[in-house]
């Protein structure tokens, strides 16, 4: 929750409509998870913060043993808790053998790539909104029906943990392209917060927007 | 997704990075104290907008690093200043791949 007392900021109109349309997304049916899953993993994300396990032993990636802590949602399988806590709290320091254990658990690559789709969303919602000093956005509820289980075949190895969209310059934005609609729900939430179109300015001068993101992949210990 | 510290050589480059790491790492109160100071100096669009590209790359920054992806010839280019200016470099150790 914000601080009590501080005076919150408006959130930008493009920003508080896309965050609401992917809030709006998560809530429905995705191509490896039900609504219901992808609401309890973004409910996840949001408890990941408060986990014994992960908070006693911040040097060790979810999957050591002990267990992770689950929040009160109890719905997703622990190699889904272990990759959100990961992805949550520890980002820099996940290797390809985390990676791998989480798939030799028996989550599936694709259900992977949108789980980090979900988490990464709901990282930059929450972010964006308690920053300002608004509460993060209440989960709506999860919209009945079937998965897709969507898997592109326009994909190639990139010397990534998993394929990549065959198409595209840079790496991250073909980083989700096994699952195209989990590329779609990542990007269309981060396309307020950078460059990612033509015309997009900001208020403050685009030195100053690379300095403040230099500074938060430096704190996220992020290399790319 | 980039690193860097200090100010950068940019206007209010101290203040920014202090509440990009405040943002980065939640803490709330940090970012209110600062949030408030700013407005003052640079006013309420610029900070939220700061804030905003923080949220951003708080994100983004994980999908980078749970994929696995290595650095491309386009990003490298495009950021071979910075790298080299920060050594961020050391963020991408040998075992992230094994």
């Amino acid at each position: 929750m914000p601080p009590a007392g501080s005076q919150p900021l408006p959130m930008a109109a493009d920003a508080g409509a896309a965050h609401a349309a992917a809030v709006r997304a998560i809530a429905a049916p995705g191509a490896w998870w039900s609504g219901a899953d992808r609401l309890a993993i973004a409910a996840e994300t949001r408890a990941a913060p408060a986990c014994g396990r992960c908070l006693q032993d911040p040097m060790s990636l979810p999957g050591d043993a002990p267990a992770c802590e689950r929040s009160g949602a109890g719905v997703l399988p622990p190699a889904a808790v272990d990759a959100i806590h990961g992805i949550r709290n520890h980002s820099g320091r996940l290797t390809r053998g985390w990676f791998d254990r989480l798939i030799d658990m028996g989550l599936p690559v694709e259900a992977y790539v949108e789980l980090v789709a979900i988490v990464a969303s709901t990282v930059i919602v929450d972010t964006y909104a308690l920053g300002l000093g608004h509460p993060p956005p209440a989960l709506p509820r999860a919209v009945p029906g079937r998965r897709s289980l969507e898997r592109s075949g326009a994909v190639a190895d990139a010397g990534a943990w998993l394929p990549l969209a065959a198409e595209g310059r840079a790496h991250i934005l073909r980083s989700l392209g096994l699952v195209p609609s989990a590329s779609a729900l990542f990007f269309s939430t981060f396309e307020p917060c950078y460059y990612m179109r033509e015309g997009r300015a900001f208020a403050i001068a685009e030195p100053q927007v690379e300095l403040v993101a230099s500074r938060v992949s430096a704190v996220n210990e992020c290399f790319y | 997704m980039g690193a860097g510290g200090g100010d950068g050589g940019v206007p209010h480059g101290a203040w920014l990075a202090a509440l990009a790491e405040a943002v980065a790492r939640w803490r709330w109160q940090d970012v209110a104290k600062l949030r408030e100071a700013g407005s003052e100096r640079l006013g309420e669009a610029a900070v939220a907008d700061a804030i905003r590209v923080a949220a951003g790359f708080n994100g983004i920054t994980r999908v980078a690093d749970a994929i696995g992806i290595r650095l491309d010839a386009h990003t490298a280019s495009a950021s071979a200043t910075l790298r080299a200016q920060t050594g961020i470099d050391e963020f991408a150790p040998p075992r992230k791949w094994r």
